[in-house]
Order: structure tokens, then C-alpha cells, then sequence
């Protein structure tokens, strides 16, 4: 129960933010090892991001993170609680939420509908049915939408807006689902650069405010050095460094996306 | 081992050649069917000829005459009348089947194999009986009544709504429901927000093909003597008068392009 919180819709969001830590996690696709056994810990209120290149175990690990993956050793805790033994569905979407580099609204659906969907795991079905006719909590939808800048857009169809546009109501929707952990899977990457730049500022400086734990993938590794205070370079399934971003040099993000030192490791 | 990678590999060429062989079987068939046609005896009987000649002529002799005009329409309502009301049973039968059917609304595997399979079973019974067979069922269980029309209508109609509908929201993009799924929305939820608006235009546009399709039945259906286009249609031919024949068809293919238009419009406000 100590899960259940309450929250005003003016303040938005709650400050409550947790670790993440995870033991001995190893994960296996048939016989392909995606993650190697790897122990790691995250602070509360902490922001990572995890570089290196494709195929490496970014997405993996965050899909383990989410719980939308089970580990084939060890364990994921969140909050000190173990992921696997909580039920999915519900408590696990207040520990931890999720954006993607697609988007994944629902086309067509308005920009508030999409918004106010972050709040479907504590709504009854009832509420919810009633909410696609007309919008319920709609304060907490459109306050939402002006903290991420398009509360203009509120009533559009989103399919119909700009992928940066998209991108910031898939960030309202998460503010409206208002998880203590966020997990974002390269959230700027289909985002053209000024776009991807202005969008990561809103992302990060919004776990920030609250204080929430942000754990991302990125392409770019400029972005991540800007926004992000620790790095983490996986490669083949293995953490390659796990350091605060002014110590990361170039000689460790040459070694890491070096396909020579790629090909030898396979 | 080695064995099953070798046949593996002969598989593919294989299936190929069996589809030649069962294209040539079905061609000889067709050529065949051909040669057993009695060809000297006439392909229409005679008089066949002079009777199309005929009904081509009538075309430009409508019979545009008041009392024609308003049996066409009242034909043209009651036609009408008895597609709307079968469609609107057929989705009361068609949506909550199809959705059931589809295997959804739930994550046990269990569930889904029983009861999609029970209702993908009995849609299929539905619709595999054609609405004229149905029809002759009601005339006889129920009489002459509109009620006979309707419901012959609605239940192989509600089959095939049902089962096109399971297969438009099993089609749904996925990754935008397993985000929806990592707000801790149930399957419950996942539908209503998810898959049926995203499944909306697809199933509204063809449901609109099904009312043209319904009214194309209603107007044949009316020839059981049902009332409506088909009754009239029937009468005026066992009349031999064409004019009257040509002015009920032109009603009937009216309606029709009247719901394509009306689909259309609605499609078009659905995807601005």
C-alpha cells in the first residue's frame, strides 16, 4: 500500500523518485548472450545514459529495467523491491515508466486523450470508457501538455502532429503516469538535431524538477555528455565503462564504437 | 541431421511444381468444361436474343409514369429500411463477437483458445448459411413479416462484421498498445484506448461496403415477397415490362452510389 499516493492535480507530479539496482542480470536469446552477467546500482534522482553501438544491450537492458523483459539470471529491484515477484499492470507502472523513440501514441486519439491515457492503471473502467466521450481530470491532461509547451495542440489528433510535437505529448503522458523511475529508449533519435536538443532539455530538466531517476539510451553521444552526469558504454552485452560524464575521454568512445575492437570481441 | 537439412532444402522447388501441377489440373478442367458446352443447339434459347434486344431498348423508354415513381420509392424505402435495420442487428451481433472472437480482451492464453474459439466457431456458422436460405428458414418459421427480412439479414451479415472485425483489431500496430500496456492499462483498457480507435476507419469503411451490400441483398431478398425493389423488379418482369424493370434497377444502383458517396464523406471527416 505503501505504493498508493495521492496527488493534487496543481502540483502535477509527485517528488518521489528511487533506485534501481541490479545483481548478477544476465539475459540470453536462445543461444545469443545480449547481456553478459553484469552487477550495476543507480541512485535515486540520478540521470544515465547508456552509449555504444547497435545491438549492443542498450534496449535489452532497458526492457529489463521496465520489466517488459524477464532476466534469465540474477535480479532487477527497483525501489529495493525485486521487479520479478511484483505483479505486472499497476504498482510496477507507478515504480517505472517507459518512452520510445517512436512515439507509440495512438493516432487517433486527441494529444489529451494520449495524455490522460498515462492515468488508465488507477482509473476504473467506468472512468475510463466515460474519459474517451469526455475527458476526465482533464486539468491534470491540459496542465501537462503546458509543462511540455503544446497545450495548443490539446484537441488535435495525434497523428497529425509534428514528431517533436509527438514526442512532447508522449512526455506529458508519462508526467500525467507519474513514475518514480523513467526509462526512455533513444527518445530523440527520430528528431531532427535542434528538435532532439530542445526535447532531451525538457525530458531531463523535468526529472530534475522532480527529482525523478532517469535512465536513457542515446544515439548521439554529444547529447548524452550535455544532459546526462553519468555514462555507461556497453558493448556486446558488457558494460566497456561506467564513468561520470567529464571523465568519459574520447580514446573510451573511440574504443567503444570501434568496429575493429568489434569484430575481435566476436 | 543431415538428413532433414537436405529435405528442407528439396522443399521449396517442390512446392513450387505442385502449384504448376494444380494450375494446369484446374485449366484442363476449365477447357475441358469448355468442350462439354452443347454449342449447336444454341447458347441462348430462341427468342433469347430478341428479348435482350429488347430489354436494351426499354432502357431508353423508362417508364417514368407517377404510379411507378411512387411504388419505386416506397420500394426504394422498405428496401432501405430492412438493410439499415439488419445492419444495425448485425453489429449488435458483429462487435462484441468480433472482439471476443479476437482474443484480445484477455491474456490468458486458456481464454483465448476457448472462448475465441467457441465465437469464431458460431460466427462462422452465422455466415456460411447465405441470408436467402435464412430468409426461406423465417417465411417459414415466422411468415411473410419484415421481421423475417430483417433477421435473415442481420444474423449472416453479424457472422461476417464479426469475424472482418476480430481481424482488424488483431492487426493493430503493436507497439503503441504495449506503451499503453506500460501505463498498468489492463487488456480492457488497451482495447478501448488502443486497438479500436486505431482499428475505427478500417472497420467503419467496411461496414459501410456491408450496407451497400445490404441493400443489394434487401432488394433480392424482397423476390422471396418480402416487399421492397426486388418484389417490384419481379412483378414488371413477369409482366414483360421492361420500361418498369429499368426504372426499379436505376432506383436500386441510386442507392447504392448514395452510400458509396455518404462512405466516403464520413471516411474523409474520420482521417482530416
Amino acid at each position: 500500500m505503501a505504493l498508493l499516493r495521492t496527488r493534487e492535480p496543481e502540483t502535477l507530479y509527485s517528488a518521489a523518485s528511487c533506485s534501481v539496482s541490479l545483481a548478477a542480470v544476465s539475459k540470453q536469446y536462445g543461444v545469443k548472450e545480449a547481456i553478459l552477467p553484469l552487477n550495476l546500482s543507480i541512485d535515486a534522482g540520478e540521470r544515465v545514459a547508456f552509449l555504444g553501438p547497435s545491438g549492443g544491450g542498450k534496449t535489452t537492458l532497458l526492457r529489463l529495467l521496465s520489466g517488459q523483459l524477464e532476466t534469465s539470471t540474477g535480479t532487477v529491484c527497483l525501489c529495493d523491491r525485486d521487479l520479478s515477484t511484483m505483479p505486472t499492470g499497476r504498482q510496477v507502472s507507478q515504480l517505472v515508466g517507459m518512452i520510445h523513440q517512436q512515439f507509440d501514441l495512438i493516432p487517433n486519439l486527441s494529444a489529451l486523450q494520449n495524455t490522460l491515457a498515462g492515468q488508465l492503471g488507477e482509473w476504473s473502467l467506468i472512468k475510463s470508457l466515460v474519459s474517451l466521450v469526455w475527458p476526465m481530470n482533464r486539468d491534470i491532461g491540459l496542465s501537462a501538455l503546458a509543462r511540455v509547451g503544446v497545450e495548443g495542440i490539446a484537441y488535435q489528433r495525434a497523428g497529425s502532429l509534428s514528431g517533436g510535437e509527438q514526442q512532447r505529448v508522449a512526455i506529458a503522458r508519462l508526467l500525467v503516469q507519474d513514475p518514480q523511475v523513467i526509462l526512455a529508449d533513444e527518445p530523440v533519435s527520430s528528431l531532427d538535431p535542434a528538435r532532439a536538443g530542445e526535447v532531451l532539455q525538457l525530458l531531463v530538466g523535468i526529472a530534475e524538477e522532480a527529482g525523478k531517476t532517469l535512465i536513457a539510451s542515446m544515439h548521439s553521444v554529444e547529447l548524452a555528455r550535455e544532459h546526462f552526469s553519468r555514462l555507461i558504454g556497453l558493448r556486446n552485452g558488457a558494460v566497456i565503462f561506467d564513468l561520470p560524464s567529464h571523465e568519459v575521454t574520447e580514446d573510451m568512445l573511440h574504443d567503444l564504437y570501434n568496429l575493429q575492437g568489434l569484430r575481435s570481441e566476436t | 541431421m543431415t538428413s532433414t537439412t537436405s529435405r528442407d532444402s528439396a522443399q521449396k522447388p517442390r512446392l513450387l511444381e505442385s502449384r504448376r501441377v494444380l494450375t494446369l489440373i484446374l485449366l484442363t478442367a476449365f477447357v475441358w468444361s469448355l468442350l462439354n458446352l452443347d454449342w449447336t443447339t444454341g447458347f441462348i434459347h430462341s427468342g433469347g436474343i430478341d428479348a435482350m434486344g429488347e430489354f436494351a431498348k426499354a432502357l431508353f423508354t423508362l417508364d417514368l409514369s407517377g404510379d411507378t415513381l411512387t411504388s419505386a420509392i416506397s420500394a426504394s424505402w422498405t428496401t432501405v429500411a430492412y438493410a439499415v435495420a439488419g445492419l444495425t442487428l448485425a453489429l449488435l451481433i458483429g462487435i462484441p463477437l468480433g472482439a471476443i472472437g479476437s482474443g484480445v480482451l484477455t491474456r490468458s492464453p486458456w481464454l483465448r483458445v476457448t472462448s475465441g474459439g467457441g465465437t469464431r466457431f458460431s460466427l462462422a456458422f452465422f455466415r456460411s448459411i447465405h441470408e436467402l436460405v435464412w430468409a426461406w428458414l423465417f417465411v417459414a418459421a415466422i411468415g411473410l413479416s419484415p421481421m423475417a427480412a430483417v433477421l435473415a439479414l442481420a444474423i449472416p451479415y453479424g457472422g461476417i462484421l464479426g469475424r472482418i472485425y476480430a481481424e482488424l483489431l488483431q492487426d493493430v500496430p503493436d507497439a503503441p498498445l504495449r506503451s499503453l500496456r506500460s501505463t498498468g492499462a489492463s487488456e480492457w483498457r488497451v482495447f478501448w484506448y488502443g486497438r479500436l480507435p486505431m482499428a475505427l476507419p478500417d472497420m467503419l469503411s467496411y461496414t459501410f461496403y456491408r450496407l451497400e451490400c445490404g441493400i443489394r441483398s434487401a432488394a433480392i431478398m424482397s423476390f422471396v415477397g418480402l416487399g421492397g425493389l426486388g418484389h417490384e423488379i419481379r412483378i414488371s418482369l413477369d409482366d414483360l415490362a421492361y420500361h418498369q424493370v429499368w426504372t426499379y434497377l436505376l432506383f436500386l444502383i441510386g442507392l447504392v452510389v448514395i452510400v458509396d458517396v455518404w462512405s466516403t464523406m464520413v471516411r474523409r471527416r474520420l482521417s482530416e
